[in-house]
């Protein structure tokens, strides 16, 4: 039933995605949208890092590229990454929001626009509030909210900053949050 | 403060009824967030938004330049400046002329790249550098080439890695210094372009919706870099159809780094990376 799925995770998120991807099968029947901030100075290569776990193909996408089930699409570094209502991809260089560009909450919301409540969104570790109202949105519009355990995260304010926000409907660990994702066909 | 589409389309409407622009064929996602922006900054609901719009035309250019995006950098990517140096360029050094478009220019920054460049290659004086924006402030803060220094963004390393380093050839170095080009003042926290470069390139106010070609000229080069993000596949496909147009066959169009030509366009251009070449 579900139609997608999207991650944001920032300051020590990346072994979390690393392990998630690395886990999903090569037929993965969803796509994964991908909101991560980076460093500043790091702006190249991230793609590449995730792609060597990864079974599922992970790309930066082109503006309005088709999104396609089974694959991973990483929000461009420097650019918001949006979901149309005709589920391509928009790019934007709009203003960071909150200092962030690409914006958790961007690609939140307009996802959850999109697929409506056959979405589900995972917040993971980071040191910001980012995310949280992107997650809020998706879970008014129906789609199911999932953060990581803060007991967990290398950095809990993210997935605090949501957990105050928006009443989930999972609190996991990685290694739950990849039992659930194997088990939706 | 959510918009509806509706809603979104009543400001569509508005525009259009009482000016030459049209956004109908802008992206909507960002449109809307555009549009709720300008909402919240003038602390007005759209009813409100809409008659002020209908009976205030300096208000109206001042919402519709709000509604632009205008982000730009010092050599921004400095792989498309690479090839535009090592694999681009050297195709037009044996031209008399070479004619340049930057469609979208922005506050210019990418302009002064390109003729940093050029110089940098013995091209510039045979260059003409045209440069037109929707945003006739933008194009005003082209001319007067001040920015914001904000070291931590990295247009240094940028400028380092496209004008003093060669990645194809790892043994070569030019030490070329940045006040060739431009003066930076850490006080103010600004760069300053240097005067020979400000006096070269034509500015124009020019709408890519609306088309036509304000130059009338034909060009080698066209860049429109990040602009075309805001746009449905439509217009794109009218703005490609203008640049196919307005390039000699051989010049070629330069997209930004994300951006993508679809469709039946394609065929009459060849692609290279981020580089389309007219057949």
């Amino acid at each position: 039933m579900y139609k997608a799925v999207v991650i944001g995770g920032s300051a020590g998120s990346f072994q979390v995605i690393t392990k998630i991807l690395s886990s999903l099968p090569k037929d993965f029947p969803l796509p994964v949208l991908l909101s991560l901030h980076r460093l500043k100075h790091v702006r190249s290569g991230f793609v590449e890092a995730l792609s060597i776990k990864s079974k599922i193909p992970i790309v930066e996408p082109y503006d309005k590229e088709t999104i396609k089930p089974g694959r991973g699409y990483l929000a461009p570094s420097n650019y918001h990454m949006y979901v149309e209502l005709n589920k391509r991809i928009a790019l934007s260089t709009e203003e960071p929001v909150n200092h962030s560009r690409p914006s958790i909450d961007l690609t939140f919301e307009t996802a959850a626009q999109a697929y409506r409540d056959k979405i589900i969104g995972i917040i993971l570790s980071g040191a910001n509030r980012d995310g949280a109202h992107g997650l809020k949105k998706l879970k008014q519009l129906g789609g199911t909210a999932i953060v990581q355990d803060p007991n967990e995260c290398q950095v809990r304010t993210m997935t605090e900053a949501s957990l105050k926000l928006t009443s989930v409907d999972h609190i996991f660990t990685t290694q739950q949050i990849i039992n659930f994702l194997l088990k939706l066909k | 403060m959510v918009l509806t589409d509706q809603e979104v389309n009543y400001f569509i409407n508005t525009i259009r009824n009482t000016s030459s622009y049209d956004f109908s064929e802008y992206s909507e996602k960002s449109l809307k967030r555009r549009l709720q922006k300008i909402l919240i900054d003038n602390n007005m609901d759209l009813v409100a938004l809409i008659n002020k719009l209908k009976t205030n035309k300096d208000f109206l250019e001042k919402i519709v330049k709000d509604i632009t995006v205008n982000t730009t950098e010092l050599f921004r990517d400095p792989q498309i400046w690479q090839t535009l140096r090592y694999r681009i360029l050297p195709k037009f050094s044996g031209n008399r002329n070479i004619n340049i478009w930057h469609a979208g220019c922005s506050t210019g920054q990418e302009v002064y790249s390109m003729m940093i460049l050029l110089n940098e290659m013995g091209m510039l004086d045979k260059a003409k550098i045209f440069a037109s924006d929707l945003n006739t402030d933008a194009l005003e803060a082209a001319k007067k080439g001040i920015y914001k220094y904000r070291f931590n963004i990295g247009y240094l390393d940028n400028f380092d890695k496209v004008i003093k380093e060669n990645p194809y050839n790892y043994d070569e170095y030019n030490d070329v210094s940045y006040d060739k080009y431009f003066k930076i003042d850490k006080v103010t926290d600004t760069i300053a372009i240097n005067d020979f470069l400000k006096k070269k390139p034509i500015f124009r106010q020019h709408d890519l919706v609306q088309g036509g070609n304000l130059y009338f000229a034909k060009f080698d080069l066209i860049l429109c870099r990040n602009v075309i993000i805001y746009f449905k596949y439509s217009l794109q496909n009218k703005v490609f159809k203008l640049f196919h147009d307005h390039l000699y066959t051989n010049g070629y169009l330069v997209l930004g780094m994300h951006e993508t030509m679809l469709g039946e366009i394609t065929s009459r251009f060849e692609k290279k990376g981020q580089a389309y070449r007219k057949k």
